[in-house]
């Protein structure tokens, strides 16, 4: 540590006189090994100092360094970087070598244990933190989106603190989590974790893909993981010191589609304070809006639409973040320590978020021992408007939302003062006014996180090394929501009166893990070797949250409980939860290409009774370097073939106290001195179990044309028996959810990645890489009796998310149309409305059957442009936007017909049963409204649409100027970009309202494929960085 | 130092090794939710859950209301779209079957325990209470899951019942329950104030018990070859000696002006804790056949069961599409009669699951029926003036209505063909917004109110209300095997009314 702060020292004081002292010119020629041609633009330096030039045209070059100098770097985009030893020499001359595959890369497994590519016996795949922050993420997760195969990363909201939900490789399980683990820097961390990084922190993700990469973490295995690591600093590594700045804008990237041909009213009339649209066809003329005053005045406006009038309710919104790191090494030790800062305004006005991150990296080496430290603490304050707006407790959007075309909305900004806008004078008479909603409806979060994680590691033999972890990761917050009270005047009909809250949370979680690992490295041949990892590992998990809510307020604008009237509501819940186990891993290597592994864990956990809380979970794996053990496949065009078995079992816990059947406070309990518990109306199974996932995995990795094209594919199959589900039993049986080991599930996928060089020519460069993934899951049995579980309903309970035997999982299902063989509607003839089936009909799967993700990159001397899209289809979403928004006749469809009675197209009748004859002639009534508010609407296979989605998610150009301009500067490093996020997305034309990646918030994240009204419109963002380094 | 690295390693040893320790694991303990509670707390919740079962907003009573055609639908509000045209589908009022047994049985039975001694007086209240419930949910369904209901884990996928067989239980039930109290052990817990009801008073449990049966046995008093059945166990009733209930029975564990405190009734359609007109009760008012019946009749409970706007009493068709034709905005909120103060009381009103009124009119039926020796008369005026004074109006003002020279109104001047008619006309008053879905029931049983309207979005698709409801969708899809295919909810009627 002394030397670093000399060192730090000596820099700060001296950096730039470096120079001094006695100079010595060298000079040489910088050449391609490939053709023989000089290279122009090569960074030639010194290591450790600013001193640096590039190659001219003809590739040469002269640099003047102090006669200390030792060894000279050359570096150059695209191609091997070479530090060359100076030796005395005044002429060097360098060839230089194309960047080539990593074959040998090597890859951080399961607890932190690293192995050479070749040895690994699953699908893995590594993303660099170039990858990471080229479109400058406020979230690292989100970044990656489009860059794996098998991973799907949905950002499910776009607020100023976003919810992103990982999955790999589709779904294994009904009720259970099947969200990837996330580990890091070799401790098993939380979503949340991630998200709290500082995305500039991390050095690079490795993605487990499944629970065989997974498997020595026992029960958190299935799902695959994320293997995090942060920046640490290098060995021997000069003392650097950056800044990343980035600013964005963001704006609303596109409105739903509505009807701007019928304006307020109902049944055809004409009505001055309705939020629905049934009035009468838009003719300019000047009407009413809004109540008359007891002084006789009212508001009148022309009856025509607005353009964008809900748009402009939107502000554009921005962030702007900077971090600064200090990093550097000397031979022993590295040290990383950064702060990052991020403020946000959002597209609502007012809301507001800022967040602040600190990490400290120290690493240390004494002769055997090696100390590691990684901390980080993170604080961020979210301010945005409530979510329980006006009498009937709606989110901001729906008030957007129910505003007609005709109404100039953002004319009532001032909300305290214009006569119009005040709550009293507002238009609308059953949706106040969203400006008023801001104002008077807040939730403000803040939220704190302390990661700590210490390693030591001892070389007991030069094959032998102990090493022990010990992890917290600590996270709280404190939360206060409050709603003004509203009284409205006498005038204003319509909406009640609006009641007061506050409402204080607070929640407190604390993980610590600890585990040992004693690894054996040892070629006991020539031919063969062996790698043993033996350990333990030790996982507690506290929870604690609370909530305390007051109603109707006494003082106004004073948010405290004590304000409260009556008795606060309040709510507690606390949780333990440990698990521990011992694991061991083995693989046997002959000849550097096959590769043999068996590992087995034996977990015990505290969520299951004593006697029934063992588990073993073994995992098998081969890999075969197909080209190395047969170097005569080896040839021009092959020069890499791997393939890859695997076969593993693990086994998902429950969650602490779900063993047992509960009472809980009733709701409204106590009365005074009455209390009162209710039975849960979850009932439990008396023996229920783990459920068990077995997984078999085979792979391929092939290399082409001296590995400049890779093509890794892999195929896998889960099997998850023992399903712990929730089943909806008979509501009869006096419960409505049973919990209990019960079906199987059956997963399938395949994935591959194909990537390259396209272009490599003259300092050009152009990569490219595209991915797919499919991956389906089926139900493949439930009970005798049971076909089919709800996972949510939603429309009154006419649609909904289901696992249905037979069926892939999660299938959407709805209400929806009779129809004949021909698929023609079939109608009632007294009426001409159409029919519907008396069961809901399956209409497709919720999560995506194809994705493609394509990454391209084009480099050429120090400029860089990147792109990543990706494309997902062959699934459906409920649109539930659409669906809310028939009643208000603000839908597209509702003006198909122009508000007029008419023969549906394609109908027909059937005259007996299986006899259909086309309908020519009955209309159905009703077409001004009620056809559509109670008859269309009610049929919810018609909201029900493609979910397909093709995005360009992320844009980046960027310079970085050449060293030679540094010169005579204390920079190193000097790249500014231009970035841009989800600049476009290309949606079926049926999809009217929004981005189908979006979903609802549930307890169970397998609800997937239900999204609307509560989520903002969709945004895209672009901005600048900048990238210094000294 | 090197000692030191030693200790370093032994430290996650030591954190990891604790598992020799047997309680190490032994933390599955909710801290927050008791697996298990005594019967003083769970009794008051399985009543209150039974009160807001029927008289919340959109459960028992709101349907009752709306099929029966006491409520309609103030300009402004699309409350009623469904109801309106009877669309009776899987989905339609589901909740009168699933909150049924999802909430107050399930509670109640947690209470049944017949082994345990120190439960009797609880398990007899758990049986009069899941008897009462059951018979509403027969009537509303016919045949649905009863013996094997309500097992949770033990049996997820009951069998359904003969609604019929199900009745015939329910008086055993009942006499068991009367049997349980009459004899209950010495050492049985007697409920006290946990007992929302009847503050512990057994006998009223009784009184409650035969005034259940005295409801079910008249509800099959139309049946044809029943009379033998009904005599039998009316008999049985008045053997008993206890009699029936002397007043309204309410459900009140203490309601107060508080957020999920309030009486349901006064917080579904009344105002909120914080003191606002809610929005149900500006969507919903009278309709005009209710307003002419009661102005006809110089029926003074006008002005108790709806609010009397300035300009007078006016009610809604129901089903009206076009509120602006003749007059606009002639049925605005201020304009028409939303429900009154003899209905909507207070806050902490008790929620009323059998009124008085109730009583004395079945008693009137039995004996009109020649079931139950009595005044009829006297019955049937008693129940009139139970109605009167639970709307806040006076015995004298009952006496004036009742001896008014109108039919169906006074007793003696109903022709004795008649007389049925008028006790069932007199319920359908009595129990309007209150406990309507009695009403409903009786008119499938006997046609009673006559010329009662239908819903103007009906007309035309049927000829009249539905009879029953249908199983809902989420019995087909998790009790396949069980659930009987479904009764036409319009032509097959409750087996008591076939």
């Amino acid at each position: 540590m002394k030397r670093i702060t000399s060192l730090l020292v000596c820099l700060l004081l001296f950096g730039f006189s470096a120079a001094f002292g006695q100079n010595i010119q060298i000079k040489g020629t910088v050449t391609s090994a490939e053709d023989g041609s000089t290279l122009p633009g090569v960074t030639v330096s010194v290591p450790g100092t600013t001193i640096g030039v590039l190659t001219d045209v003809n590739g040469a070059y002269t640099i003047s360094v102090p006669s200390v100098t030792e060894n000279l770097d050359f570096s150059f985009m695209g191609m091997k970087s070479q530090t060359v030893a100076v030796s005395g020499r005044q002429v060097i001359d360098v060839v230089m070598e194309f960047e080539t595959y990593k074959l040998d890369e090597v890859v951080v497994t399961a607890l932190g244990i690293k192995r050479e590519k070749r040895e690994v016996t699953y699908q893995t795949q590594k993303v660099d933190d170039d990858e990471i922050l080229k479109v400058a993420p406020t979230r690292a997760a989100s970044a990656l989106a489009g860059k794996v195969a098998g991973l799907q990363i949905n950002s499910q909201d776009n607020g100023v603190n976003p919810n992103t939900q990982i999955t790999l490789r589709g779904f294994r399980s009904i009720s259970g989590s099947n969200s990837a683990t996330v580990v890091i820097d070799g401790s098993i961390a939380s979503l949340g974790a991630l998200d709290d990084l500082n995305p500039n922190d991390i050095a690079d993700i490795n993605i487990l893909k499944g629970a065989n990469a997974a498997a020595l973490y026992g029960s958190k295995a299935s799902n695959g993981a994320l293997i995090v690591t942060t920046k640490k600093g290098a060995t021997n590594q000069r003392f650097t010191v950056g800044l990343s700045s980035a600013y964005t804008i963001e704006k609303v990237a596109y409105m739903p589609d509505f009807q701007t041909e019928y304006g307020t009213g109902w049944e055809g009339a004409y009505d001055n304070i309705e939020n629905t649209n049934w009035g009468p066809r838009f003719d300019g003329t000047m009407r009413q809006i809004g109540p008359t005053l007891p002084d006789g005045t009212f508001q009148e406006v022309p009856y025509a639409p607005v353009k964008d009038n809900l748009l402009d309710f939107f502000e554009s919104g921005n962030t702007l973040s900077n971090t600064v790191y200090v990093s550097g090494g000397d031979a022993s030790s590295t040290f990383y320590i950064s702060a990052g800062q991020q403020k946000s305004d959002g597209i609502v006005p007012e809301d507001e978020y800022a967040r602040y991150t600190f990490r400290a990296n120290a690493s240390k080496k004494i002769g055997k021992l090696e100390l590691a430290f990684n901390s980080t603490y993170f604080s961020d304050n979210t301010n945005v408007v409530a979510d329980e707006i006006g009498d009937q407790s709606r989110q901001l959007y729906w008030f957007l939302l129910n505003t007609s075309a005709n109404i100039p909305l953002s004319r009532y900004k001032n909300w305290r003062t214009d006569k119009w806008a005040t709550p009293d004078t507002y238009y609308n008479g059953y949706y106040e006014s969203p400006y008023w909603a801001v104002g008077t409806n807040r939730n403000i979060d803040d939220s704190r996180r302390l990661m700590a994680n210490m390693a030591v590691s001892y070389d007991i033999l030069p094959w032998m090394k102990l090493t022990a972890r010990a992890a917290m990761n600590n996270s709280w917050g404190f939360g206060k929501e409050w709603r003004a009270e509203q009284k409205f005047a006498e005038y204003r009909t319509g909406n009640s009166d609006v009641s007061s809250y506050v409402e204080d949370t607070k929640y407190q979680n604390q993980d610590y893990n600890f585990d040992a690992i004693l690894n054996i490295t040892r070629d006991v041949t020539d031919k063969i070797s062996l790698n043993v990892n033996l350990g333990g590992t030790n996982q507690t998990q506290n929870t604690y949250y609370t909530r305390i809510r007051a109603n109707n307020l006494s003082i106004p604008d004073f948010y405290d409980i004590s304000n409260g009237t009556g008795t606060p509501e309040t709510e507690e819940d606390d949780s333990e939860y440990i698990n521990y186990g011992f694991f061991g891993d083995f693989t046997v290597g002959y000849g550097k290409f096959l590769y043999l592994n068996f590992s087995g864990r034996n977990d015990w956990t505290s969520t299951l009774a004593k006697g029934n809380n063992s588990y073993f979970y073994p995992a098998f794996g081969l890999s075969f370097v197909i080209t190395d053990a047969l170097p005569s496949l080896q040839n021009r065009i092959l020069s890499f073939a791997k393939i890859t078995a695997s076969n593993s079992t693990v086994f998902n816990d429950l969650a602490p106290y779900e063993i047992n059947e509960r009472y809980s406070q009733q709701l409204g309990f106590p009365f005074g001195e009455i209390n009162g518990f209710a039975l849960s109306t979850t009932t439990v199974d008396a023996n229920i179990k783990k459920e068990r996932i077995n997984t078999t995995e085979i792979g391929l990795d092939l290399g082409f044309l001296d590995n400049r094209i890779t093509f890794d594919a892999s195929y896998y199959i889960t099997k998850t028996t023992d399903l712990i589900t929730s089943i909806t039993p008979s509501i009869a049986s006096g419960a409505a959810s049973f919990r209990t080991n019960i079906g199987e599930l059956s997963n399938k996928g395949f994935e591959a990645t194909l990537g390259g060089r396209l272009i490599e020519w003259s300092g050009l460069t152009w990569d490219m890489s595209v991915n797919y993934t499919t991956t389906t899951t089926k139900v493949v049995k439930i009970t005798e009796d049971i076909k089919e579980v709800t996972l949510a309903t939603v429309a009154g309970g006419l649609a909904g998310v289901y696992a249905i035997v037979d069926e892939v999982y999660p299938q959407i299902k709805a209400s929806s149309y009779l129809r004949d063989p021909q698929g023609r509607l079939v109608i009632d003839p007294s009426s001409g409305t159409p029919r519907e089936t008396t069961a809901f009909k399956k209409l497709g799967r919720a999560n995506p059957k194809h994705i493609v993700g394509l990454n391209t990159s084009l480099a050429f001397k120090g400029f860089s442009v990147s792109a990543t899209m990706d494309y997902r289809t062959g699934h459906v979403y409920f649109d539930q936007g659409s669906d809310q928004m028939e009643f208000t006749g603000r839908s597209m469809a509702s003006v198909s017909a122009n508000r007029q009675d008419f023969v549906i197209p394609n109908s027909v009748i059937e005259t007996s049963p299986g006899v259909y004859v086309e309908n020519t002639d009955i209309a159905i009534t009703g077409g001004r409204q009620s056809y559509w508010t109670d008859v269309y609407n009610n049929v919810k296979e018609n909201y029900v649409i493609d979910a397909t989605a093709l995005k360009l998610r992320e844009v980046a150009v960027d310079y970085t100027l050449p060293a030679k301009l540094l010169n005579k500067t204390p920079l190193t490093k000097v790249r500014i970009g231009f970035i841009a996020r989800n600049l476009m997305t290309w949606l079926p034309a049926e999809n009217h309202f929004s981005d189908p990646e979006f979903g609802n918030q549930y307890s169970n994240s397998n609800i997937v494929g239900i999204s609307g009204f509560l989520q903002m419109p969709p945004t895209r963002s672009f901005g600048f960085t900048l990238n210094l380094e000294f | 130092m090197k000692k030191l690295f030693k200790y370093i390693f032994l430290l996650p040893a030591l954190l990891i090794v604790p598992s020799c320790s047997e309680d190490y694991l032994d933390i599955n303990t909710d801290p927050n939710n008791p697996t298990s509670v005594t019967p003083d707390l769970a009794l008051p919740v399985a009543q209150h859950l039974t009160a807001t079962y029927l008289l919340l907003n959109n459960r028992v009573n709101t349907l009752g209301n709306l099929l029966m055609y006491n409520w309609g639908q103030t300009d402004g509000y699309a409350w009623y779209p469904d109801e309106f045209k009877y669309l009776v589908t899987s989905s339609f009022y589901q909740t009168c079957f699933n909150t049924a047994y999802q909430n107050p049985l399930k509670q109640f039975q947690t209470l049944d325990r017949p082994d345990d001694p120190t439960y009797d007086n609880y398990t007899a209240i758990s049986m009069i209470m899941k008897s009462y419930i059951f018979q509403i949910l027969v009537d509303m369904y016919g045949d649905i899951p009863y013996s094997e209901a309500l097992q949770r884990s033990k049996l997820a996928a009951p069998k359904y019942d003969d609604a019929q067989t199900i009745y015939e239980d329910l008086i055993v039930k009942l006499d068991e329950a009367i049997n349980l109290i009459n004899n209950a052990s010495e050492s049985a817990l007697v409920p006290d104030i946990d007992d929302a009801m009847f503050g512990g008073d057994m006998d009223e449990w009784i009184k409650f018990a035969n005034s259940v049966k005295l409801r079910i046995l008249v509800r099959q008093s139309d049946m044809e070859g029943r009379a033998g059945y009904i005599q039998e166990q009316m008999n049985v009733i008045i053997a008993e000696g206890s009699g029936f209930i002397t007043a309204d029975v309410g459900i009140n564990p203490g309601y107060r002006k508080e957020v999920d405190k309030q009486s349901p009734l006064w917080d579904s359609y009344a105002q909120d804790a914080n003191g606002s007109d809610v929005m149900n009760g500006k969507a919903t008012c009278a309709t005009p056949f209710v307003i002419d019946l009661l102005t006809n009749t110089n029926d003074p409970r006008i002005d108790r069961i709806y609010e009397k706007p300035a300009n007078g009493h006016l009610g809604v068709p129901q089903g009206l599409l076009d509120y602006d034709t003749p007059v606009k905005d002639a049925y605005e909120v201020d304009k028409v009669s939303n429900l009154g103060p003899g209905v909507l009381k207070s806050y902490d009103q008790d929620a009323v699951i059998f009124h008085l009124s109730d009583s004395y009119l079945l008693q009137a039926e039995a004996v009109l029926k020649g079931f139950m020796t009595g005044d009829a008369k006297s019955l049937f005026n008693k129940g009139i003036t139970a109605s009167f004074k639970h709307l806040g109006l006076t015995e004298a003002q009952a006496a004036t209505y009742v001896n008014q020279v109108l039919p169906l109104v006074n007793w003696d001047i109903t022709p004795a063909g008649d007389r049925l008619e008028a006790i069932i006309t007199q319920r359908y008053i009595a129990l309007n917004s209150l406990d309507a879905i009695q009403s409903w029931f009786d008119y499938n049983r006997t046609g009673f109110p006559s010329d009662l309207p239908i819903s103007l979005l009906a007309v035309g698709v049927h000829d009249d209300r539905p009879v029953r409801l249908m199983y809902p969708s989420s019995e087909r899809s998790s009790n396949p095997d069980n659930v009987p295919a479904q009764p036409d909810p319009f032509t097959v009627k409750i087996f008591w009314a076939q």
